[in-house]
């Protein structure tokens, strides 16, 4: 009878220790993702636990691949350079390249491991497998699939301290059909994402992730030039850093298609803005693009240029 | 946006649905934002009730997440590739159309899209015997084009099964459109196809022919309406693992390159992205030649050209070596 009673008593203790590792895990436990990529956030502000980061940019011009070149680096093992964390993707729009996904795991992994010829092929399709396995995708199709999704996706996080970072491709995915949806009413337009971004925030404050979030730039900026000039010409208010200059800011630098369109709940919620466009055609003809990182811890804009091989993202 | 009905779960009873609409929850959304208990004491519904019915109603409606292993798995299993029958076409295309993925053909009137469409079809249909669906916008569907084409490569009983595994629908207006493939997504594209055979790919011809109309102006519909056709060829991409080939027309940019038309929105939606013009060539007029661009692709170079006759599909094998063995390609040649 006493060593039943020990049993229980240690069975008991050992789900107390659970529940006091989970607490931890979601109070502070979530590995940061600051120094994720140095060539395209600013020194220093790199994004942490409750940052989002807005991956801005027409078709073609590098959001996807600069997305899996950071996917991958958070789920590759730490001895080949990665951070070893998982991550859950939400595709909205079918645009999830899994074949894609895997060239760049596969030509990272064989970069590190080409001393070691022999075994390094079945080896490496198991090390792919082992990175395959730290990543969730869900599709969703409607906005208030995405909305019940991530209501669901909370509990979700709260049970899995490994799961660091949340990629969202792409959030602006269903605007149009919510828009004529809405009929007149803006705020009934923008209902669902407003709920999305609320849902996010409590998400971001409660488990400490960071989000990833790319939107379509489909809206054309017809700001005249003018008055862009003149926007450029007030460095007291770039220095102050309040949410509205910096964004004020960061269109006099952008492309035609920079206008922002979606609801002011999602605004509110960007720390992090990279806006992509595309550069010209270099001699030996590969694409060059450009990101422009703008947040709102720092004053100006962080530019980096990079092409896209066969391996992923280049910087230059 | 999903309304609540009474019966939709079990314990989503009547009175239930009465009390909440009282309280201004009238959709599922509503009700998953909302605070239980608030609620709870708002409508005098039971706490335990309303929990039930609200997980039930999640579980319903959520899509759930798959390990990218299990997927990656999924992927390499069913994934194929569908030659279209052309060896520069299918140069560009990185061996041919890809199941699970959308293909755009853009380019001008004359440009030879939809004969293009016809020879990718009379490809599938013969040579690798699988069912083709071919949604005809534009009434340059002819059988008896296609006729041509099997004539010169089969016999008579072949031609006519090749012909059978060929589905054609028509559709003029938008509606139709997305009235024809909400009812292939339905019923399965398996029923859709006869003559034996799976369903390796669907063919719409031309889809900015139906959009081109209703974009422009002040409403929102048009785009609405565009996004919805998108949704819905994603979902049967995705679904029944097929190829889709869709054909669009060109407009030319700021700095005069052509580009594919519908806007920017549309321009995100397909995967990869091919722009045909006719071959420059002095003194022959009424050519065959083509070039072909690959605008957009997640596995090639972009900018890469290549240059193919429309008549390729209608000639045997002897044939085309000859024909393409005189031809050298310029790969250098200025844009």
């Amino acid at each position: 009878m006493r060593v039943v009673f020990l049993t229980e008593m240690t069975t008991t203790i050992a789900k107390m220790m659970e529940n006091g590792a989970q607490l931890f895990a979601r109070l502070d436990g979530r590995r940061s993702l600051k120094d994720i990529e140095p060539h395209i956030f600013p020194d220093g502000a790199g994004p942490v636990q409750g940052d989002v980061v807005e991956f801005h940019g027409t078709e073609g011009s590098g959001k996807t691949e600069t997305l899996f070149h950071l996917v991958s680096h958070c789920i590759l093992p730490v001895d080949r350079g990665g951070l070893e964390v998982e991550v859950m993707f939400v595709d909205t729009d079918y645009h999830f390249d899994m074949l894609r996904l895997v060239t760049v795991l596969e030509r990272r992994l064989g970069e590190e491991a080409r001393e070691e010829d022999g075994v390094a092929a079945a080896e490496s399709e198991v090390q792919v497998r082992a990175c395959l396995a730290r990543l969730y995708v869900v599709h969703c199709s409607t906005s208030v699939q995405l909305l019940l999704t991530l209501h669901h996706l909370e509990s979700t996080f709260c049970s899995r301290p490994a799961l660091c970072l949340l990629v969202i491709d792409s959030i602006s995915a269903f605007y149009w059909v919510d828009r004529s949806g809405g009929g007149e009413s803006v705020a009934k337009q923008e209902a669902n994402l407003r709920r999305c971004s609320e849902l996010l925030e409590r998400l971001l404050r409660d488990c400490r992730i960071v989000v990833f979030a790319t939107t379509h730039a489909i809206m054309r900026n017809y700001r005249h030039s003018g008055q862009a000039s003149t926007a450029s010409l007030t460095p007291a208010a770039a220095e102050t850093s309040s949410s509205s200059s910096w964004r004020q800011w960061s269109s006099t630098h952008a492309s035609d298609f920079d206008r922002p369109y979606l609801s002011r709940a999602w605004q509110r919620l960007v720390t992090h803005r990279l806006l992509f466009s595309k550069g010209e055609v270099t001699q030996d003809k590969k694409q060059l693009f450009s990101a422009a990182c703008t947040t709102t811890r720092t004053v100006g804009a962080k530019c980096s240029s990079f092409c896209v091989m066969e391996g992923g993202v280049q910087f230059l | 946006m999903v309304v609540l009905r009474d019966g939709m779960c079990p314990g989503s009873s009547e009175e239930m649905v009465v009390a909440l609409r009282a309280a201004d929850i009238t959709t599922v959304e509503d009700l998953l934002s909302s605070d239980t208990e608030d609620l709870a004491q708002k409508c005098s519904v039971s706490y335990k009730a309303l929990l039930a019915v609200r997980r039930v109603l999640l579980a319903q409606h959520t899509a759930f997440p798959v390990s990218g292993d299990d997927l990656y798995e999924d992927l390499i299993s069913s994934t194929a590739i569908v030659s279209t029958g052309n060896s520069s076409l299918d140069k560009l295309l990185d061996s041919g159309l890809y199941t699970g993925e959308l293909t755009e053909l853009a380019g001008g009137p004359g440009s030879g899209k939809t004969q293009v469409c016809f020879g990718v079809t009379v490809n599938i249909s013969y040579q690798l015997k699988q069912s083709v669906i071919y949604i005809d916008s534009t009434g340059g569907l002819s059988a008896s084009r296609l006729l041509q084409i099997l004539q010169k490569i089969c016999k008579l009983e072949e031609q006519m099964e090749a012909l059978q595994r060929i589905q054609v629908y028509r559709v003029f207006d938008i509606f139709s459109l997305i009235d024809c493939l909400q009812s292939l997504q339905c019923t399965g594209l398996q029923r859709a196809s006869a003559g034996g055979g799976s369903v390796k790919a669907v063919i719409v011809d031309s889809v900015s022919a139906v959009i081109s109309p209703i974009l422009g102006g002040k409403q929102n519909e048009g785009m609405s309406m565009m996004m919805q056709v998108a949704g819905v060829l994603k979902t049967i991409v995705k679904d029944f693992n097929v190829a889709v080939l869709v054909t669009n027309t060109v407009t030319r940019d700021c700095n005069g390159n052509l580009k594919a038309g519908l806007g920017q929105s549309w321009s995100h939606v397909p995967r990869t992205r091919i722009i045909l013009q006719r071959f420059e060539s002095p003194g022959s007029t009424c050519s065959s030649l083509r070039t072909a661009t690959l605008a957009k692709s997640s596995r090639q170079p972009c900018l890469l050209k290549e240059e193919f006759d429309l008549q390729c599909w209608g000639r045997s094998e002897d044939q085309l070596y000859e024909v393409s063995g005189k031809r050298k390609l310029e790969k250098n040649s200025p844009y």
